[in-house]
């Protein structure tokens, strides 16, 4: 009987670039920025990184849909490298396959690299793409914020609230990003915002205005990772475990059935349920010391809440407002700036989120830690809400 | 039982323009146009065309009948297609099935009333003839002032008929009193009094006095005129041949507009939804030559109309007076729509192909084993995991219920916002949907919508585009 990934693997070592528009950096020099705080971290020498994922969801970066950008960019000694992608959970899934491999014991160390270079795309917001041959005929034209403002309507409409107080707790999610990116020297936006800013913004997709959606930016980030045994024999103190990885593509229930209200997300409930069972967490809002979550728009972390099981079905308005996942709160949610101030490289975001629950957990996170961390939480949101990838991911102290 | 028509149909955009709003913004260049500046035209959205109105036109028409259609004639002089079946297209989207021969019927406004006449002589088969033309018409011309767009369609066959045939007879001449040749964007016109006084006035009364020879009636006993002509050739026939204008059909042009080829169909369809059984009607076609085509009403009509024509098209209304806006739908203004407008909208015909079932006739599948219907139909059944249990069902017809929607300022699309949903359908089936003729703060979730065929995309790269259904309002009978 398996028993899952809990506690086999460490995080020996992080890096994250800043993120933002890097109009001089591309994927190349994103990917050494990130590599070198990484390894410079783990107290590794690179020859001893035996296998490495690339995360890579958008272009054909220099050498095209394959392991060889990462392989290139750092000169590495033809160790194997696997690209992988599978939308916005694509950097969690880079490092679901390193954490795996040591897990496996088929190498001591390994390496997950997520990277995107999305300003190069000529595009203010995300880019236009085929959704493939069939879907293009018959799918609308959709955006992502159009895609995820629907969450918002479906939302409002099942639970009976008023517009105004769903727009206001929208608000007051992004006020707070934006205050925590503030403190975050990596963050894209660093400027505070007021709750009327946010809710008198220009509209994008009804009602999510400028304010509700997340930036567009570059980055890249890396995680170094090896076993447990072998981080003690480092002598590492403060070791960071990997606890739970899990994953849950959409099936076709939200999109082709009437069985799903459109109000929340199918997948990240899943995802949430096994990631809990498999880190051994039955209350995820006391025994949570924060979460960095898919925030692409303010809808979607506020409908996250309740779908992780930080707040009751219906009540994420008051739970936003009454601030439970702020700074100060309960269940601090996007204590970096989220990807509201990151923005959303996308083969990236997963592993800076990643980065930000390591440092927080090991102390080192400066102007924003929080007051002795033990377990936080990861979730990615790849695609719509009617047809989607979750990831969910679980790290903790090792002795939590 | 008995051959003859057994139902009609119409159908008009919803889009109106006030012609007021045409002479304010080119009146200055074109101040003749002052007199033409009062009521509206039909205009279509710019997702629509002579395909999908001919749709709109024939729903319209087989609602509530239950004939199996044989035959689908296109009647167009505004084909999207010159070279690819638009009928075909049409025959698929109404569900018909593959073994029903298309036709495409073209080359003279009076194309619909030669058609009509042709089929209700030969008698053979049951016949679906939809006209349908969306005649673009240069800034500040007469044209863009008198023309519309809109449909209309007749099926014939064996049965209980409206309105039974009663004689035709054609006329043609070569009297070019306006022209479009291949390629041309637009319409030449010549002068008006020429074409009423040699035209109207000599052409017209010929065919019309042979036709009622053929029906066995006298002219002066016909009940209706249906002449789409403009109101002076019209005033002029009635002189002409002796009868009082008022047993003449209203022409539409004040709340419509010329249709152009779809115009006899169109009036006829808006005559039968107000004619009493047992009356006689003549169909003029005009357009180098004359067709007349006489008709006569049955008791059948009053029980078939009920939810039919164009009226319920008419009264439903989007009015603008942006000039404009007009302008850019129908792609005479060249907007700056940005970067997302860039988007390569290439179609992979061989997947369209392998999928055109779904696509055109928007078929679901509903499965035989958990009763779930569901879109697009798949091998594994969504609900239940069985394999291979789908049977087609198509949700085209069906009434859906918005779940959830945007108004998206970001997406492209030609009229912002771009409005989309999800939309659920009786039966378990839930579709994400781009939705069309809704205006800005006019959708709710639990609204119930009706689909449409429309243009989806459009390739300017390879001048082609390619159509799907889209959720708009409901139309209240």
């Amino acid at each position: 009987m398996a028993k899952g990934i809990k506690d086999k693997v460490a995080i020996i070592g992080m890096g994250c670039t800043r993120f933002g528009e890097r109009w001089d950096c591309g994927p190349e020099e994103l990917m050494v920025e990130a590599f070198s705080e990484a390894l410079s971290d783990s107290g590794v020498d690179r020859e001893q990184i035996e296998m490495a994922w690339l995360g890579l969801f958008m272009q054909e970066q220099s050498a095209g849909k394959s392991g060889l950008p990462l392989s290139m960019s750092l000169r590495l000694p033809n160790i194997p490298v696997t690209r992988v992608e599978n939308m916005c959970a694509t950097g969690t899934e880079a490092l679901r396959g390193a954490v795996y491999a040591v897990a496996a014991g088929a190498c001591d160390v390994a390496m997950a690299v997520g990277v995107e270079k999305l300003k190069d795309t000529g595009y203010p917001g995300l880019p236009e793409r085929s959704k493939g041959t069939f879907d293009d005929l018959w799918l609308p034209n959709a955006t992502a914020p159009g895609a995820f403002a629907q969450l918002a309507s479906a939302y409002q409409a099942k639970h009976k609230c008023d517009a105004s107080d769903l727009k206001r707790a929208m608000a007051h999610v992004s006020v707070k990003s934006h205050a925590n990116g503030v403190l975050n020297p990596k963050a894209h936006l660093r400027r505070e915002i007021t709750e009327e800013q946010a809710m008198n913004a220009p509209m994008i997709a009804a009602p999510l205005g400028l304010y509700d959606c997340c930036g567009v930016s570059d980055g890249a980030a890396c995680a170094i990772v090896t076993s447990v045994e072998k981080a003690k024999e480092m002598g590492i103190t403060d070791m960071v475990t990997v606890k739970a990885m899990q994953l849950a593509p959409s099936n076709g229930f939200e999109m082709s059935t009437t069985g799903w209200d459109g109000s929340y997300l199918e997948t990240t409930r899943i995802a949430a349920g096994r990631a809990y069972q498999e880190a051994g967490i039955k209350n995820p809002d006391k025994e949570l010391n924060m979460t960095e979550v898919h925030d692409c728009f303010s809808v979607t972390e506020l409908v996250v809440m309740e779908d992780l099981g930080l707040c009751d079905e219906g009540q994420g308005i008051n739970a936003v407002l009454d601030g439970k996942f702020d700074k100060d709160g309960q269940v601090p949610c996007q204590i970096d700036g989220g990807l509201k101030c990151f923005g959303h490289p996308i083969g990236a975001s997963g592993l800076r989120m990643a980065y930000e629950i390591y440092l927080q957990l090991q102390g080192r996170a400066g102007e924003r830690q929080l007051n002795s961390p033990t377990m936080g939480l990861t979730h990615n949101l790849g695609g719509h809400p009617f047809r989607n990838v979750a990831s969910v991911s679980v790290f903790g102290l090792h002795a939590a | 039982m008995s051959y003859g028509i057994l139902s009609f149909g119409a159908y008009v955009p919803a889009l109106r323009l006030d012609r007021k709003a045409i002479f304010g913004a080119v009146g200055w260049a074109a101040p003749n146009l002052r007199a033409l500046a009062s009521g509206e035209r039909t205009v279509a959205n710019w997702d629509e065309d002579s395909i999908t109105m001919a749709v709109e036109a024939g729903l319209d028409c087989l609602n509530d009948v239950s004939s199996t259609v044989d035959h689908v004639s296109m009647i167009s002089t505004t084909f999207p297609f010159a070279d690819r079946s638009n009928s075909g297209l049409i025959a698929d989207a109404l569900n018909l099935g593959t073994d029903v021969g298309t036709e495409d019927l073209a080359g003279s406004r009076r194309a619909a009333t030669s058609g009509l006449s042709r089929a209700l002589k030969t008698g053979a088969s049951s016949s679906l003839l939809i006209a349908s033309d969306c005649r673009e018409a240069k800034p500040a011309s007469a044209q863009e002032m008198s023309y519309g767009h809109g449909s209309g369609a007749l099926l014939l066959g064996e049965g209980e008929p409206i309105a039974e045939f009663l004689g035709s007879a054609s006329e043609h001449e070569d009297l070019v009193d306006q022209y479009r040749s291949t390629g041309a964007d637009y319409d030449y016109s010549l002068e008006e009094r020429w074409v009423r006084e040699e035209g109207w006035l000599k052409i017209a009364p010929t065919a019309m006095a042979n036709a009622a020879t053929a029906a066995n009636v006298k002219l002066s006993d016909i009940d209706h005129f249906v002449v789409h002509g403009a109101i002076g050739a019209m005033k002029g026939l009635a002189k002409t041949i002796k009868v009082d204008l008022s047993r003449f059909e209203d022409n539409l042009a004040s709340a419509c507009g010329d249709t152009g080829a779809a115009h006899p169909f169109l009036m006829l369809a808006s005559s039968l939804e107000k004619a009493s059984p047992g009356e006689t009607i003549m169909l003029v076609g005009f357009g180098q030559g004359v067709d007349a085509v006489v008709i006569k009403t049955t008791s059948a009509l009053v029980g078939m109309r009920a939810k039919k024509g164009l009226k319920k098209f008419m009264e439903r209304r989007r009015s603008t007076e942006n000039y404009t806006f007009y302008l850019s739908l129908r792609e005479r203004l060249g907007l700056d729509f940005g970067l997302r407008a860039e988007r390569d909208n290439r179609t992979a015909l061989s997947a369209y192909y392998r999928k055109r079932r779904d696509i055109n006739s928007m078929i679901g599948g509903r499965c035989s084993k958990c009763n779930a219907l569901q879109y697009p139909l798949s091998i594994v059944c969504v609900s239940c995991g069985a394999s291979g249990t789908q049977s087609e069902e198509t949700l085209s017809t069906k009434l859906g219920r918005v779940k959830s929607f945007t108004e998206d300022w970001l997406a492209y699309t030609p009229s912002p916002p771009c409005i989309y949903g999800n939309v659920e359908f009786d039966g378990g089936a839930n579709v994400m949907l781009e939705f069309t003729d809704f205006e800005s703060g006019s959708v709710s979730v639990g609204d119930e919508v009706r689909l449409v065929y429309r243009v989806k995309d459009r390739d300017d790269k390879r001048d082609f585009h390619r159509y799907f259904w889209k959720p708009a309002p409901l139309i209240s009978a």
